[in-house]
């Protein structure tokens, strides 16, 4: 109950109109990037970065707060109403939410999709705030070698099993952490990568990296296949309703999601996908149930408003998941955790057991922030999905200029130095060929985030055992932690040859064309 | 064949089903399961995936590399590998204790040549079965990869290479304007002087937002002298 009465001041320390002011306009902007395509909370925390520099830290956590729960709010809008997923985690709102949309139950996805959003939001958010003292208390025993086993499971998570590629996912992994190498060595001093560039001795700075990968890589990506890019002219949206028959289904999806999207979001490395499909399929095969014992319809396949619900909950309760790990061991799970672990560095604040014993206030404010800011939004979503929906009508060639102009401005606004620009040019040339070549971006920028610090963890160890490796193994935290490394890869690999297998017995011919073509 | 393809799959990430929310369910809910329900898992394959998202394009993530092209990605992953080799041989520390600066470089490295050497691998049995499939009369994978336009990414690279060198001569607002419209331009935007006055709205705005709002200061170049 001590956490429920910390919540509590947070609260206090919250509610204020500045604060306030700052979680309206993330949620404002989180929702506007969430809605265009191609864009995400990542890229816009990304580009916020430099311009908070001069904010209260605690103002500027909540405007990213905001902004992350709103990029997940506005990522439903556009997988119902256009069938374009904004992010991962909206696929697997879009089988049952575009069927909706073009059933002209538009309206009703979009009001369940808030609804469940609102729900998973609040609750995770609640969970949070009352399981993150644990996790602390856990990361309290924690020394250098139980920290490098951390890094090493969620590097692994994050590049094997997250990626639909293993080997690219490890190969933008592998990038992300040469980055980081780039610098000042912070254990010996010795200068590394440099190339004989003063400017290169502070390393290169998290903005440039994640503006180049995340905003300029994909406004490159977009202008590369301009024909072939989704057509945003043909929207038809209503005010977001929910009748009471719709509540009446949508209410059990919404917790089941909820509770999915929980258990998984805190995983280093599940992201949000996996909880999204999971409850689609859970809801899925409940209606099946129902059906076959008479009590409902079975409207999957032809828009089914729990397969919206499930999915929308769980994708916004595994994103407030995601700040479990972040806050309380300083893990990121996400690539806009990862961007919001650089900006807690760039404070001089170190994510944490610490962070929760010296900057208290601000992490407690930050959560009561985000369940202000998920109420926010249900506000502001309910009444104005239409308008969400206009924005898609901005001219295209302004946005990706505007994109673009922002992109160089927050990077400028680092040190107003030309040479950060000349970077960014080559990290967002990077950036274009990871796309172009379908690498995820994601675990580079965990690697950039996470390998100093891995390093440092890994070589602190080491040199509290005096070289011998054997340190590293020699808790039951971090061999637990090397069995689910072990685990996290061995389970996925087994399950799709499995699968591979059983598709093979069952149609060898189908196998072989998938393959093929 | 088909005994070593699910691996071989797997390290190219082909497995487009996996999005498949039917084979999801399948795999982790554990029920009874139906009769009918067995069959729907094996039909639930590519093709229902492509049926259920039209507007998606095949996911790149997903698409493996073919042609001359194939190549650039890993010699990008072994161009970081040997830099990284290279630095860990060369860095000198002041203080060699055990694992010095340049043993993480090291490992790195190693792991990205190891990679780019893996993805080597899946490219040569890429081009064979892709060979194959034409002999056979097939079409290959590259058919589906919608082509890249390279002009607007040249415009837009070329754009931001002159915003970049003119910056601190021109002054913001005249290098930013010139930044909104080079990229409007690759995009396909062609009223000319609504753009233009677009871009200089732009550009003026956001100097004057930065420097009274956030008290940080852009460059004035070429205007300033004029003023």
């Amino acid at each position: 109950m001590e956490s429920l009465s910390l919540l509590l001041d947070g609260f206090a320390g919250a509610l204020t109109f500045e604060n306030l002011m700052w979680a309206l306009l993330g949620v404002l902007l989180g929702t506007a990037v969430g809605v265009l395509p191609g864009m995400g909370s990542a890229m816009a925390v990304a580009l916020l970065l430099p311009v908070t520099f001069r904010m209260d830290p605690t103002s500027a956590f909540i405007l990213f707060a905001g902004v992350y729960y709103g990029g997940m709010f506005g990522g439903s809008t556009t997988s119902i109403l256009l069938n374009t997923p904004g992010q991962a985690s909206s696929i697997a709102t879009t089988y049952e939410g575009h069927k909706m949309a073009l059933n002209g139950r538009g309206p009703q996805a979009l009001g369940t999709a808030a609804i469940g959003s609102f729900v998973g939001g609040i609750i995770a958010t609640f969970l949070v705030a009352m399981f993150a003292p644990a996790m602390v208390r856990l990361a309290l025993q924690f020394g250098p070698g139980e920290y490098f086993a951390l890094t090493v499971f969620s590097f692994v998570a994050v590049a094997a099993v997250v990626s639909n590629s293993v080997l690219r996912g490890i190969s933008s992994l592998l990038i992300g952490l040469a980055i980081g190498l780039v610098g000042i060595d912070s254990q010996s001093g010795a200068q590394r990568f440099d190339f004989g560039i003063p400017n290169m001795l502070d390393g290169i700075d998290i903005v440039v990296i994640t503006v180049g990968l995340l905003a300029l890589g994909e406004v490159l990506y977009v202008a590369s296949r301009r024909s072939s890019g989704p057509d945003l002219s043909a929207i038809r949206s209503g005010t977001p309703w929910l009748g009471r028959r719709d509540f009446a289904r949508s209410w059990k999806p919404w917790l089941r999601g909820t509770a999915m999207g929980s258990a998984f979001g805190p995983i280093p490395g599940s992201g949000a996908e996996i909880p999204t499909f999971l409850s689609l399929g859970l809801e899925r095969r409940l209606a099946k149930r129902r059906a076959a014992r008479g009590k409902g319809v079975d409207e999957f396949g032809s828009g089914a408003i729990e397969g919206v619900a499930g999915p929308e909950s769980a994708n916004n309760s595994s994103a407030a998941g995601t700040l479990v790990p972040l806050l309380g061991l300083g893990l990121p799970t996400s690539a806009t955790a990862a961007i919001m672990l650089a900006a807690f560095q760039q404070y001089g604040m170190q994510p944490g057991p610490v962070l929760f014993e010296r900057n208290a206030d601000l992490v407690w404010t930050l959560l009561a922030s985000l369940m202000i800011g998920t109420v926010l939004l249900l506000v502001i979503n309910l009444p104005f999905a239409p308008l969400w929906a206009k924005l898609l009508r901005l001219p295209k060639p302004y946005l990706y200029a505007g994109i673009t102009m922002c992109s160089v401005l927050a990077v400028y606004a680092i040190n107003a130095s030309v040479f950060h620009l000349v970077l960014l040019l080559l990290v967002s040339a990077l950036g274009f060929a990871m796309r172009k070549f379908g690498v995820p971006v994601a675990p580079a920028l965990i690697g950039v985030v996470l390998g100093p610090i891995a390093e440092t963890e890994l070589r602190r160890a080491l040199a509290a055992s005096s070289g011998d490796p054997s340190i590293l193994v020699g808790s039951g935290i971090s061999i637990a932690l090397y069995t689910l490394v072990v685990l996290s890869v061995v389970v996925p690999l087994g399950i799709r040859i499995w699968r591979g297998r059983r598709a093979v017995q069952a149609a060898p011919i189908r196998t072989d064309e998938q393959v093929n073509g | 064949m088909s005994t070593r393809e699910p691996l071989n799959t797997w390290l190219v990430g082909d497995d487009a089903p996996e999005r498949e929310p039917d084979s999801q369910a399948q795999g982790t809910v554990a029920t009874g399961t139906a009769p009918g329900q067995d069959a729907s898992g094996a039909v639930a394959d590519a093709p229902v995936e492509e049926a259920v998202l039209p507007a998606a394009a095949p996911d790149p993530e997903t698409t493996p590399w073919t042609g001359p092209g194939a190549w650039v990605f890993p010699a990008v992953v072994l161009a970081f590998g040997l830099v990284a080799l290279w630095g860990a041989a060369t860095i000198t520390a002041p203080d060699p204790t055990p694992p010095g600066p340049g043993f993480f470089p090291g490992v790195i490295g190693g792991l990205l040549v190891a990679v780019a050497v893996g993805m080597g691998v899946v490219n040569v049995r890429t081009a064979r079965r892709e060979k194959q499939a034409l002999a056979e009369g097939r079409p290959g994978v590259s058919a589906k990869i919608p082509a890249t336009e390279w002009s607007p990414v040249l415009i837009i690279a070329l754009t931001l290479a002159a915003h970049i060198a003119l910056l601190d001569f021109l002054g913001w607002i005249l290098a930013g304007s010139m930044l909104f419209w080079g990229v409007a331009y690759a995009f396909g935007a062609r009223h000319y002087l609504r753009d233009a006055i677009v871009a200089l709205a732009m550009a003026s705005a956001i100097q004057v937002g930065f420097s009274m709002g956030l008290g940080l200061t852009l460059p004035g170049g070429l205007v300033e002298l004029i003023f």
